[in-house]
């Protein structure tokens, strides 16, 4: 047991922390380190420096182009990124379905879609959850018919994150209505600039337009941008799940935003506050826990000695603190938190702040966090797959 | 960076489960708590297998391991519930000895790691809280030696130990940092007052006092060293909690999965399927503080310090919820005295009392916050 990384994980460190400073955009890094609003340019500008590197897709084995890195040298790459205030890279492309098609896709698919991922050219969403169909996602009801080389999809798909920049759309769609609703599902590929796809904007509870609605009428898609099997598409939605893993716990962004919450609290004056203080304190001891639960699964996945079937926690726990830090940086601010004013969360606004210009983003930080405990496979139900797992019943 | 024990550390771990199981059941443990709590039999018990000289270097007939090799045996002692005072006599008492004259420290150490001395840290003050500067216990040089005076609390094993190492003032007023001594006390000492009683958790302790009682001294500045035997001792609670969680939960998840109430069993409510999955969470947390708390011992002071108040205090939390939790989860038979159940919670408990509490610990935390937080911040 030994919590010191070797000298090749080091020197692979400061790799890529000397990269991400030379190349990580400083107007980008600014608005990460100020919570101010990205712009569809600031998400591509650092995916395709990334893709010019061939890391946008880190965790791609060589086979398929990518760096071939294990599960330390992964995370010492998203903690660099992370604390540099690197924009969280849209994991719709290379992090969900590119897996999936690597594992399921034909050797054309592959070459067909691969490149475009890695490079950070097309934009992918995800087309999961239905009005219907949240947590309980196999209910879902949008449908593909088969015409001959076609598929005619019709129905409605929910909380598309940033789908309104979207170039094509992974999607679940029901091709079966019999039996278990897990064996009637397909996954398709789908061009979101096919006549009949429309995306409308869901606005939410802190007034920005992160989610939408895809809408599909009479979509032609062809049978060729099914991956896998037809009434096979939940393998490959759980599939992406599995592809989740530790980066669900979010931690490394986590202490680049405790370090925040500490610098506002000093400047608020609540850090002599001991009650204040004592908050932070207990916040910390979490972070430092599920950071050294990570590294716990990380190694067993590198050392293959031990299996570490704590997905469940880690999403729990990460989405909790996420909160937790959200929520006590806009204690921090106390009044200064109320006034909500939408230019504010621009880079380079030259109005009149209320209060301190770093209180203007916390109360809609504070409130868009709370999708972490709904998203993703809701808490509730992460704690019934870590029952079944414990009580093995 | 790795998380794996040693093939040595295996078998180490083996060896403790073995004797566990073998020689030290609910029915023994009850036994000796109901007779008041001795444990000395077991003391020498733990010396046969070779444990009392785990970290003891070998030149003093230990076995020179380290942290990990401690953390192993106290998540093990911890699983079988085993109220023996190894922490006190095995951990701490060798790493305040360490500090020793060599004279003493020949005097001692062989029999610790044979196990035919239990020698136990005597450093609870009353109003002291779980300060270790706030020492009013007073050393006055007498002849070559020291003789003291003034009185210590609650020390683990007190009526059965045969010296106790105790801090006292050797100048300064009661919370200076400086002018804190480490003195060695040897059980007849003339004047030494002792009044032993029975713990929550099946042991025992007692209340020492001094009265121009003639002590050895270890060392006359020592609060750097306390602290560090304190650490070590936080380390060993934390592991040795995470062995009795560990188990405690085996046993609520055995109970869920077989007690039937309105026709199934109690693992098919929801309700509860959450609960335990709150009380894996804690756990699992508890488990990722512990070893975090045992690979930083070697740290220096200052980082060492702050690792092991941070895992203390997610210890503190995680015992206090799975304890009561799992009593919960148990429903009424939770709370007997037949029941092992109790018996886990009771130890949990005591030990979220011992070397610091977790409000304690969340000072301390607080109070050594840097601007950069994380493993390894």
């Amino acid at each position: 047991m030994d919590l010191t990384f070797t000298p090749e994980e080091l020197a692979f460190r400061e790799e890529v922390r000397a990269w991400v400073a030379a190349h990580l955009p400083a107007d980008i890094a600014h608005k990460v380190h100020h919570a101010l609003r990205l712009t569809k340019d600031d998400h591509q500008r650092w995916a395709r420096i990334l893709g010019a590197k061939g890391w946008l897709g880190w965790g791609w084995p060589t086979a398929f182009g990518g760096p071939g890195w294990n599960a330390i040298q992964r995370h010492l790459f998203e903690e660099e990124c992370a604390l540099a205030g690197a924009p969280r890279v849209m994991p719709f492309g290379p992090v969900m379905v590119a897996p999936v098609i690597m594992a399921f896709g034909t050797p054309e698919q592959q070459r067909r879609f691969l490149p475009g991922i890695a490079s950070g050219e097309v934009w992918w969403s995800q087309g999961y959850s239905e009005p219907g169909a949240g947590s309980d996602l196999a209910s879902l009801k949008c449908r593909a018919e088969r015409r001959g080389d076609y598929y005619v999809v019709n129905g409605q798909k929910t909380w598309t994150t940033l789908g309104q920049h979207g170039d094509w759309i992974f999607c679940l769609v029901r091709t079966r209505n019999e039996g278990k609703p897990q064996a009637g599902i397909s996954f398709l590929l789908i061009d979101m600039k096919s006549p009949g796809v429309s995306v409308r904007p869901i606005i939410l509870l802190d007034g920005e337009h992160e989610v939408n609605e895809v809408w599909f009428d009479d979509v032609e898609v062809p049978v060729d941008n099914r991956v896998g099997e037809e009434n096979q598409g939940w393998t490959c939605a759980k599939h992406l799940l599995a592809h989740e893993r530790t980066n669900i716990a979010d931690v490394n962004r986590s202490k680049r935003e405790l370090e925040r919450l500490k610098r506002i609290a000093r400047a608020e004056g609540v850090w002599d506050d001991l009650r204040f203080r004592d908050q932070v304190a207990r916040l910390e001891v979490d972070i430092v826990a599920l950071e050294m639960m990570v590294l716990r699964v990380l190694c067993a996945e590198t050392s293959g000695k031990q299996s570490l079937d704590v997905a469940g926690l880690l999403k729990i726990r990460g989405s909790e603190i996420t909160q937790r830090y959200a929520e006590l940086m806009m204690l921090a601010a106390g009044p200064y938190a109320v006034p909500w004013i939408h230019d504010a969360m621009e880079a380079g606004w030259q109005g009149d702040h209320v209060g301190a210009a770093h209180c203007a983003p916390l109360a809609g930080t504070y409130l868009n966090h709370r999708k972490t405990t709904i998203y993703g496979g809701s808490n509730e139900v992460q704690r019934n797959i870590v029952a079944q797992t414990v009580l093995g019943s | 960076m790795d998380f794996d024990f040693t093939d040595d550390q295996a078998a180490l771990r083996e060896a403790v489960q073995r004797w566990v199981d073998k020689g030290f059941g609910f029915a023994r443990r009850q036994q000796l708590a109901r007779a008041g709590g001795r444990t000395r039999e077991v003391w020498a018990e733990l010396a046969g297998l070779g444990l009392t000289g785990l970290v003891t270097p070998p030149d003093h007939g230990g076995l020179g391991l380290g942290a990990i090799e401690a953390m192993v045996v106290m998540e093990e002692l911890g699983r079988g519930l085993v109220n023996a005072p190894y922490a006190q006599g095995a951990l701490i008492a060798p790493s305040l000895l360490a500090e020793a004259p060599p004279a003493l420290q020949a005097a001692w150490l062989p029999r610790i790691a044979e196990g035919t001395a239990l020698v136990v840290l005597a450093h609870q003050e009353r109003a002291a809280r779980y300060r270790l500067d706030h020492v009013t216990t007073r050393a006055t040089p007498l002849g070559a030696g020291w003789v003291l005076d003034g009185a210590k609390s609650v020390v683990p094993a007190g009526d059965e130990a045969d010296a106790y190492l105790v801090p006292a003032r050797v100048s300064g007023e009661v919370s200076d940092a400086a002018g804190i001594g480490l003195f060695l006390v040897e059980r007849g000492a003339t004047g030494l007052g002792l009044r032993g009683y029975p713990t929550h958790d099946g042991a025992r302790a007692a209340e020492l006092g001094f009265a121009a009682t003639p002590a050895t001294a270890i060392t006359t500045e020592g609060l750097a060293v306390l602290e560090r035997a304190v650490d070590v001792a936080r380390a060993a609670l934390c592991a040795e909690a995470v062995g009795a969680m560990d188990r405690l939960v085996e046993i609520t998840v055995g109970y869920m999965n077989t007690r039937r109430q309105f026709g199934t069993t109690l693992a098919s409510f929801q309700a509860l399927r959450h609960r335990i999955a709150d009380v894996k969470m804690q756990l699992e947390l508890a488990r990722s503080m512990s070893y975090y708390a045992s690979l930083k011992l070697g740290e220096p002071p200052a980082a060492r310090r702050r690792a092991v108040a941070q895992a203390r205090l997610q210890l503190g939390e995680s015992m206090r919820f799975v304890g009561q939790q799992c009593v919960q989860l148990h429903g009424g038979i939770g709370i007997t005295d037949e029941y092992i159940a109790s018996h886990y919670f009771k130890r949990l408990t005591v030990m979220e009392l011992s070397f610091g509490d977790t409000l304690q610990a969340l000072a301390e935390v607080s109070a050594q916050m840097q601007d950069t937080a994380g493993v390894f911040a």
